[in-house]
């Protein structure tokens, strides 16, 4: 009998990626180092590389509980409602929701030696100016994926978002679901800045948007853009750049194109939540995602740029496994990139006009 | 006797828990301010009065229900007689016609619907039409199945009673067995009717996106707007609109049967 519940027990530890027989494991005991043995991380599905949590609990003779989460508000209002993570992995806008909500602690710098590999492109960015809450994990941009067959370039590259509003292409394009990133594209395309207040900005952005779906009747979707684009469903889409990665090492006929107008520049960091259980070990853990080797797993397995300059490096340089593919590395020091900020009135706004272009 | 009824608490905990309890919860949040925690609880009726103010959210709950209403009208059209002649069936085959209606329910919903996405990617007709087909295709099991039960309930000797009385087969058909059917009809129409209106990932997927059912406008919301206050009155409105649905629905059912009793 005892032989079963730990052979279940067993099972249960591979489930949650904890390794069963202690086979590398170090000596460590990580309750007299970090006073706890269990780090609860909560991140975005399909965003983590296949041997990178595993490893960390070899290393560390821990155990990691991993959740995910679909949207940045989710997580928000999972831990509203009171549940404790050590380790976060929030959008820029969020992550400064989260400072300005007093819901984060500063990182343990002296814990993080790594922060030194964090690419220049990514560190310092306006959410968190001197990364003291935050190590970015991803990052990229939004950009256009074309089928170059069935897409004039020279449209794409004259036209930027407003192609979105060309007619020639009606019935062929998917835009993504979300009323920030669409709103992004109309803000932009008109010229705004994509975090504006002004009423008129709004009121003219939201008209783009309708002319958009008039012109070219577009399809509304969110991760069903991926599958959509590799299998050449559609011949424009907007994405981010990770996922145009993907669909550029998986269909030879699709290009990318950066509009020339500006695009929201955005990175996903780590964070340690105020009450968090596991500070002591979430700092550990953020040190080790950051090294070359997770960092690698990571970009390697999802397809998003790496925050670590070396992995940013060997994976675009000659040989390397997003080498001649555009969409890999993220635009830097372009002055009409924007992060999103964090405005919760825009956000309702935003959010009701974007129902409306929807049902018009 | 005493004993017996004892053994009802755990359902009775069970259902607080599970079924009043997020009940509760989706009340509360309909009638409070967005971000504050419960210490500090600010009721208001501004999710309200934000869906009433602009016509599209009662035009989207209006077209949801349409959109429901219909798929359970043709679900009964294409139900009712699949349902009757599978109890028409002799015994092996008719085992073979159910476990036909019921063996796609073995897989995912979800997964069904994706594929329907495939099928249908290339065929030039509306979002709307892909949206009904999703719809009939994956609730229309439930409506054969309630009436294929209460057919097969059905006492046969009252169909040989009429025809000895001289009713010709229209006659029986309208005046025996589609009364004494009916209650399965009404359970049908209430396992169509619920998930339809409140579906959103089959208006989601093979509807393009700009397809927007109520379903569609809670789940965005709740997950990528953040919204749950706004959400929650939403559901809450819909909760309320679907009950006073069902009351007539039933209303209905009974006077049916008082008629078919004189």
């Amino acid at each position: 009998m005892k032989n079963w519940i730990k052979l279940g027990l067993c099972g249960l530890m591979v489930v949650s990626l904890s390794g069963c027989g202690g086979s590398g494991k170090s000596d460590v005991d990580p309750q007299e180092v970090y006073g706890c043995s269990t780090l609860n991380v909560y991140n975005w599905g399909e965003y983590v590389g296949e041997n990178v949590l595993s490893n960390f609990e070899k290393q560390y003779n821990v155990k990691i509980n991993y959740s995910m989460f679909a949207s940045n508000e989710e997580m928000y209002t999972k831990l509203l409602g009171g549940s404790q993570y050590d380790v976060l992995v929030p959008s820029d806008y969020m992550i400064e929701r989260m400072i300005d909500e007093n819901m984060l602690q500063p990182l343990d710098k002296s814990m993080i030696p790594n922060l030194a590999n964090l690419a220049d492109g990514v560190k310092g960015l306006s959410y968190d100016p001197d990364n003291t809450y935050s190590a970015p994990y991803f990052w990229g941009m939004v950009g256009i994926v074309y089928n170059k067959n069935n897409v004039d370039p020279a449209d794409v590259e004259s036209q930027g978002f407003d192609v979105l509003r060309n007619e020639k292409y009606k019935g062929h394009v998917f835009v993504y679901d979300s009323e920030r990133d669409s709103f992004m594209m109309a803000f932009k395309a008109l010229g705004y800045s994509m975090n504006t207040e002004n009423e008129d900005e709004i009121q003219e952005a939201y008209q783009w948007l309708l002319d958009m779906d008039k012109k070219v009747d577009p399809s509304y979707v969110t991760d069903e853009v991926i599958d959509g684009m590799v299998t050449g469903e559609k011949d424009i889409a907007v994405v981010y750049s990770g996922d145009a990665a993907y669909i550029l090492s998986e269909n030879e006929d699709m290009a990318y194109w950066l509009p020339e107008e500006g695009t929201n520049l955005w990175s996903d960091a780590m964070v340690i939540p105020a009450n968090a259980k596991c500070p002591k070990l979430a700092n550990e853990f953020i040190n080790y995602i950051l090294t070359d080797d997770a960092s690698y797993d990571n970009s390697s397995t999802v397809g998003y740029a790496s925050s670590n300059k070396n992995v940013l490096e060997e994976m675009s340089a000659p040989g390397g496994e997003y080498d001649g593919n555009p969409a890999y590395l993220p635009r830097v020091g372009y002055a009409k990139d924007e992060v999103f900020k964090h405005n919760e009135v825009l956000k309702k706004i935003l959010a009701d006009l974007w129902i409306k272009v929807k049902n018009s | 006797m005493k004993s017996f009824a004892r053994m009802l608490y755990p359902y009775l905990i069970w259902i607080a828990i599970m079924i009043l309890a997020p009940m509760l919860l989706i009340i509360l949040y309909a009638f409070t301010k967005q971000g504050n925690s419960v210490l500090t609880l600010q009721f208001t009726l501004e999710n309200f009065a934000r869906f009433f103010s602009d016509s599209i959210f009662p035009n989207v709950l209006w077209r949801s229900l349409k959109i429901a209403l219909i798929t359970t009208v043709i679900c009964i059209l294409l139900g009712y007689p699949a349902a009757y002649f599978i109890a028409k069936l002799e015994g092996n085959r008719k085992s073979i016609m159910v476990l036909l209606i019921t063996l796609p329910m073995w897989i995912n919903m979800l997964v069904r619907t994706y594929a329907w996405r495939g099928i249908l990617l290339n065929f030039p007709v509306s979002s709307e039409f892909k949206v009904f087909v999703g719809m009939v295709y994956n609730f229309i099991p439930f409506m054969i199945l309630q009436i294929y039960t209460s057919l097969t309930k059905m006492d046969q000797s009252l169909l040989t009673a009429a025809e000895d009385l001289g009713a010709n087969k229209v006659q029986t058909f309208l005046r025996v067995t589609l009364p004494l059917s009916m209650p399965g009809v009404i359970s049908g129409i209430t396992l169509v009717f619920l998930p339809a209106v409140s579906s959103f990932f089959i208006p989601k997927l093979l509807g393009g996106g700009d397809y927007v059912l109520v379903g569609n406008l809670i789940e965005n919301y709740f997950i990528s707007t953040g919204d749950w206050n706004f959400g929650s009155a939403i559901s809450l409105i819909m909760a309320v609109i679907i009950m006073i649905s069902m009351f007539i629905t039933k209303k209905v059912d009974y006077e049916n049967k008082g008629e078919t009793r004189a």
